[in-house]
């Protein structure tokens, strides 16, 4: 039962980071977003409900509390001020995107298929969609022009390496778990006084833009 | 003497009976002789080729034939499928030609293109034919040259066939060199230029002279073959060649390509490693992908026709593919059903790209143009081409009650197989592969309900069309016999079951792969069955049944003007033409065709509001060949116009040189 | 014998159900947007009425125009005969293959299509073009499903798959299987011609599809494009309900067992198309540029089903 469990939470897991790159709407991505905080707790839930070890039981508390609900409403909080709604033009298009996502997944599946030989267990089979989730944030970041939508990539790395480091050691130390989240929790409040500023200067959040700023 | 060597020695002899008779026989009657003459030279070759994959083997040596290497003869299944494949085309071919060239004596009835066509067909039965290293090679520079001769048959007529004739010149005689140099390594590593000793030696050969071997040939024979990126010549000569010429050479020489392909990978060189299987297999699905976008797209007929050629050698590739990499995966009975897919792929696309050529060449005949977006209104003026033209796009599309589709089902059934034990690589090779072939059915549906319904349906879009009449009755009947055989091949393709067991089986690359009753095809090692002939049955007879019902309960048609929003009478020029017909789906593939697109919009006079005129124009350039053939043509050049300082004029230099090349190749020897 | 007699009877349900199941999801749709709509007997009603008409056809359409009705109605026929709706165990398992079942209703869309154009209207062409180009872009979704569905049993036969699923229900379960059902329903839509892809209320130029390409029928041969119609959406919602909730479904041809499954699957076709319609009440069409982002969605979710199912299994 866990294990069927497991395996539905990551497949929400990467569908949402596709479905991150499919929507347009900035509201949709953060709801997305919000999905796959759910999704990733979920994975560590199970983990600490089949090997009953209370550490990764707080860390799936701490993971939670953060991409659930601090997170998301962060994001929800520069969206309010700037006025931008849409990725109107991303640098690559949407239809090219969701191909370019379908090859990173077989690649991140191939990538990852000694790095499961090397340790066969249940979980760790389900490693290549945390890699997969990583390299679709890296693209997401790569080729979109809103600030919003590159948060949301590196996010969805982030998200992606909690999710490797989950499935594929059946947990990580609290510490380090918290380290990393704070160290996220300080980049998103820093990119989130960039975009108020670049939107106040630029009136737009295109970090294209950013360009002027070396001329 | 068996039946292989009485037929084959009797197309050989009528071959020169039709070479002589293209030459003496007059403008009047020539056309009809040698296209007599050609016919009989297929039939005698698809008589061999059945002789041949029904089980006689046949060799023979003739060493007086040629200086040092002699002429060496071996035909085995594998070659009496290619011969029956190659037979069956010029049949058809050759009565299509009695009307098609005409009496004129001009053009395709020259003396010179009569008299080079029954030999053109006797050197593509030489290459299956073919024992050894030096017969092969001098059998396919044969087989290049006529058809080269054949391309510039109307080479009064246009400038672009001029053209055309010098690219496919120049790719042959790279691809013939590469092949050549192939080959040759081949037999000196093995120490024998025999088909027999190289297949006795190929076992101990270092991965590297057989790798080296295996990419060099499949170069060559891929450029023959027309796979992307080898591909330029093929739209060009296609489209600019004689219809019955394209029909030879799209139906039978590129396949030939591929014979040299299975012969050197599966049975000279025995198999190999995956690396080169997944090599072929990306080659395959660029081919398919990229050739069949490019026929989308395209307004001209025969170059449609000719990218559908790509795409299908394509297709075959990937069974190839396919059956290469089953094979070395240790499942034999899934490399032998993709083997089976590709080689009834090959004779499926001789069948309908022989009527689809013969149908294009009839209606440039009948209209005087190639331009789809000309054409129209064929289906009341041609009806019976428009009807036999169907039948070749029925199978073109790959839609059930087309042969096309047998194949392609065999071809996804040998894809759709999982190994456990393959690897990463395969688990995402395969779904990758059946995503490629599905797209391009998918765009091959497209492509072909364009053809035919812009082509051939609803009003005439230009005068050529307008005055259109009915071909006369000799090409009917060589295209009435390409469809037989197309309609034959889509029902009970199962007759072709025991030759293609045989063939595989000679290959020693599987058990026999298909078997079943008359009406369900089997596969060994694969449980999906499918009933071409029960498809068809259900299908006709449901809807032959619903119309005579409909007519029998209902009421009469009644002929009205369509609905022209008020603002009638509908004109030709508000049809949807070709080019809009393709134009979402060339916007969908926006990044991989590249079109270059201008609009120039002309102000009035008097206003800068008024807009006088909107011109638009568009040209779909062939990507591949900008990018990587005009750099390659501009360096050549360039090295030519460097070397024009080597030649003076002075006749002393030239001597000169010859001295120093001979001094120095004397020199080599003797340091050696 | 019996399964010839059981094959006539399926595509006779399918035939007399598919209006019904159209009527239904217009019913179900009004009452969900708050108009009072029509019975759910209104597209048997608007047949009978087209089919007593008089059928006339364009001055210059030629024998496609006439066949093209006929053939269409020849390939959803054949395959509401073959396919396991009610059994898995038909007469003829060479023609429930899933990929032949693909190639014929695709042979139905062609044949509309070539009609289209044979019309020599601008709508006929323009209907014809966007058909074929959603058709092509569909068709790898289509196959990578059918390559998710069939590698579990080792073959494409319909009735195997639908037969495994019944007998073993734990292996459709999986995430694989949801994803592949994913990507099967949104190319269901696309093929029916439903929302978002193709709108089938309207009849405005700019967005037509199916309905530019059928423009010019009148009477007889409407009714039977419409009546095709309908069983092509019946089909494919019975397909896409066999093969996930594959429940109810008879496996040896007792008349029992085959009175339960022709309830059961008039159940599921029910729920299946009162789903489809709530879901329209909510969504709009998608311009047709737009259309190529939606398949490209569907195609990843395909294979993610194919690597899912050797990832997680």
């Amino acid at each position: 039962m866990t294990d069927q469990l497991l395996n539905l939470a990551c497949g929400l897991f990467l569908l949402t980071a596709v479905g991150v790159l499919w929507r347009r709407e900035l509201a949709a991505l953060i709801t997305l977003l919000t999905v796959q905080g759910v999704a990733l707790a979920g994975i560590a839930v199970l983990l600490a409900v089949d090997q009953r070890h209370a550490e990764t039981a707080g860390v799936a508390l701490a993971v939670g509390i953060l991409k659930i609900a601090v997170l998301p409403y962060l994001l929800r909080r520069i969206l309010a001020r700037v006025p931008e709604a849409r990725e109107t033009a991303p640098l690559v298009n949407v239809a090219t995107s969701l191909l370019a996502a379908a090859a990173l997944t077989l690649l991140a599946y191939a990538a990852a298929r000694p790095l499961i030989d090397l340790a066969p267990s249940p979980t760790a089979g389900a490693a290549p969609v945390g890699i997969a989730v990583m390299l679709i944030g890296f693209f997401l970041a790569a080729t979109r022009r809103r600030a919003i939508s590159q948060i949301v990539g590196v996010l969805l790395i982030d998200n992606g390496i909690a999710a490797v480091a989950f499935l594929a050691t059946g947990g990580v130390p609290l510490l380090v778990e918290l380290g990393v989240s704070a160290d996220l929790l300080l980049a998103v409040l820093v990119l989130q006084v960039l975009t108020t500023r670049l939107h106040a200067a630029f009136g737009g959040t295109d970090l294209d833009d950013l360009r002027e700023l070396h001329d | 003497m068996n039946g292989v060597a009485a037929s084959l020695g009797a197309a050989f002899v009528l071959a020169g009976v039709g070479g002589v008779a293209g030459l003496a026989v007059p403008a009047r009657w020539r056309s009809a002789a040698v296209g007599a003459v050609t016919a009989a030279v297929g039939v005698a070759g698809a008589v061999s080729g059945v002789a041949a994959v029904s089980g006689t083997g046949w060799q023979v040596r003739l060493p007086g034939l040629l200086p040092l290497a002699g002429v060496t003869l071996a035909v085995d299944p594998l070659a009496g499928w290619f011969l029956l494949l190659i037979g069956g085309v010029a049949a058809v071919v050759g009565v299509y030609t009695i009307g098609y060239a005409g009496t004129s004596g001009l053009g395709p009835a020259a003396r010179g293109s009569s008299a080079v066509l029954p030999v053109f067909v006797a050197a593509m039965l030489l290459v299956p034919a073919a024992g050894s290293v030096s017969t092969f090679l001098l059998a396919w520079e044969l087989m290049a040259m006529a058809s080269l001769l054949l391309v510039l048959s109307e080479h009064r007529h246009s400038r672009a066939v001029r053209s055309a004739a010098l690219w496919y010149a120049a790719m042959t005689q790279a691809g013939f060199v590469v092949v050549l140099l192939g080959l040759a390594w081949l037999a000196a590593a093995v120490g024998g230029e025999s088909f027999a000793a190289i297949r006795a030696g190929a076992a101990g050969l270092s991965p590297v002279v057989s790798g080296g071997v295996f990419l060099l040939c499949v170069a060559g024979f891929a450029s023959k073959a027309g796979a992307v990126p080898l591909h330029p010549w093929l739209p060009r000569a296609h489209a600019e060649a004689p219809s019955h010429v394209s029909a030879l050479m799209s139906a039978a020489m590129v396949k030939l390509g591929v014979y040299g392909i299975v012969r050197l990978g599966f049975d000279l060189l025995g198999g190999g490693p995956r690396w080169w299987w997944l090599l072929l297999g990306a080659l395959g699905a660029v081919s398919a992908l990229y050739g069949i976008l490019q026929a989308a797209v395209a307004a001209d007929l025969k170059r449609l026709l000719a990218f559908s050629t790509s795409e299908n050698v394509g297709l075959i590739l990937l069974g190839l593919a396919a059956a290469g990499v089953w094979a070395e995966a240790g499942q034999p009975a899934v490399a032998g059903v993709a083997l089976a897919a590709a080689l009834l792929h090959a004779a499926n696309h001789a069948g309908f790209k022989t009527l689809l050529f013969c149908g294009a060449g009839s209606v440039l005949r009948a209209t005087g143009t190639r331009d789809l977006d000309r054409m129209g209104g064929l289906s009341r003026r041609m009806p019976a081409t428009t009807a036999l033209f169907t039948v070749g796009v029925l199978g073109a599309a790959a839609l059930p009650l087309g042969n096309g589709f047998i194949s392609e089902w065999l071809l996804l059934q040998s894809l759709l197989h999982r190994d456990p034990a393959g690897g990463t690589v395969l688990t995402i090779a395969a779904p990758v592969a059946v995503a490629v072939v599905a797209l391009t059915a998918g765009v091959g549906v497209v492509t072909y309900v364009k053809a035919l319904g812009v082509g051939f349906l609803a009003r005439p879009r230009g005068e050529g069309a307008a005055a259109a009449v009915e071909s006369p009755p000799s090409m009917l009947a060589g295209m009435g016999l390409a469809a037989a055989v197309c309609a034959g091949l889509a029902v009970v393709p199962v007759v072709l079951a025991p030759a293609l067991d045989r063939v595989v089986t000679g290959l020693r690359a599987g058990p026999g792969p298909l078997g079943g009753s008359s009406a369900t095809l089997r596969l060994a090692g694969i449980a999906s069955t499918i009933s071409p002939l029960w498809i068809a049955v259900g299908v006709v007879g449901l809807a032959v049944g619903c119309a005579a019902a409909g007519r029998a309960l209902g009421r009469a048609r009644r002929r009205v003007p369509a609905w022209d929003c008020g603002d009638g009478p509908l004109t030709a020029r508000m049809e949807y033409t070709a080019t809009a017909f393709a134009e979402p789906l060339q916007r969908v593939f926006d990044d991989v065709l590249a079109p270059e697109q201008a609009v120039d919009v002309t102000q009035s006079a008097e206003s800068a509001y008024l807009v006088r005129a909107v011109e638009y124009r568009r040209r779909l350039p062939d990507r591949v060949e900008a990018r990587l053939y005009r750099p390659l043509i501009t360096a050549v050049d360039a090295i030519g116009r460097a070397a024009r300082a080597l030649a003076t004029g002075s006749v002393h230099r030239y001597l000169a040189y010859m001295l120093a090349a001979l001094v120095a190749v004397l020199l080599a020897g003797v340091v050696r | 014998m019996i399964p010839w007699l059981l094959a006539a009877g399926q595509a006779v349900l399918v035939m007399l159900v598919a209006p019904l199941l159209i009527g239904l999801m217009r019913a179900v749709r009004a009452r969900l947007e708050g108009r009072a709509g029509g019975r759910v007997l209104q597209p048997w009603r608007e047949l009978r009425k087209q089919l007593r008409k008089e059928p006339l056809i364009p001055a210059d359409a030629g024998a496609f125009f006439t066949a093209a009705p006929a053939v269409l109605v020849a390939t959803s026929v054949l395959v509401a005969a073959v396919a396991p709706f009610l059994s898995t165990r038909g007469p003829l398992s060479g023609v429930a293959d899933l990929v032949v079942v693909v190639g014929l209703l695709l042979l139905g869309a062609v044949a509309l299509a070539l009609a289209g154009l044979d019309t020599g209207t601008a709508f006929g062409g323009m209907g014809a073009s966007r058909e074929m180009i959603i058709a092509a872009l569909v068709e790898p979704t289509l196959l990578l499903a059918v390559f998710a569905l069939s590698t579990r049993v080792g073959s494409t036969d319909l009735g195997a798959i639908v037969a495994a699923g019944a007998t073993r229900p734990a292996e459709v379960f999986t995430p694989a299987s949801a994803l592949a059902a994913a990507a099967l329903a949104l190319a269901t839509l696309a093929e029916a011609g439903r929302l978002p892809v193709d709108n089938p209320a309207t009849h405005l130029e700019l967005t037509m599809v199916h309905e530019a390409m059928v423009l010019e029928y009148a009477g007889r041969d409407l009714a039977l494009v419409e009546w095709a119609a309908a069983m092509r959406l019946t089909i494919l919602l019975g397909l896409l309900a066999n093969l996930f909730i594959p429940w109810g479904v008879a496996t040896d041809p007792h008349p029992g067992a085959l009175a339960v499954a022709a309830g059961v699957f008039v159940v599921k076709l029910a729920a299946l198309g009162c789903l489809v319609a709530a879901g329209e009440v909510f969504l709009a069409k998608l311009r047709l540029f737009r259309v190529p982002e939606l398949l490209a969605g569907s195609f990843v979710l395909g294979l993610l089903a194919v690597v899912a199912s050797s990832v997680l299994a």
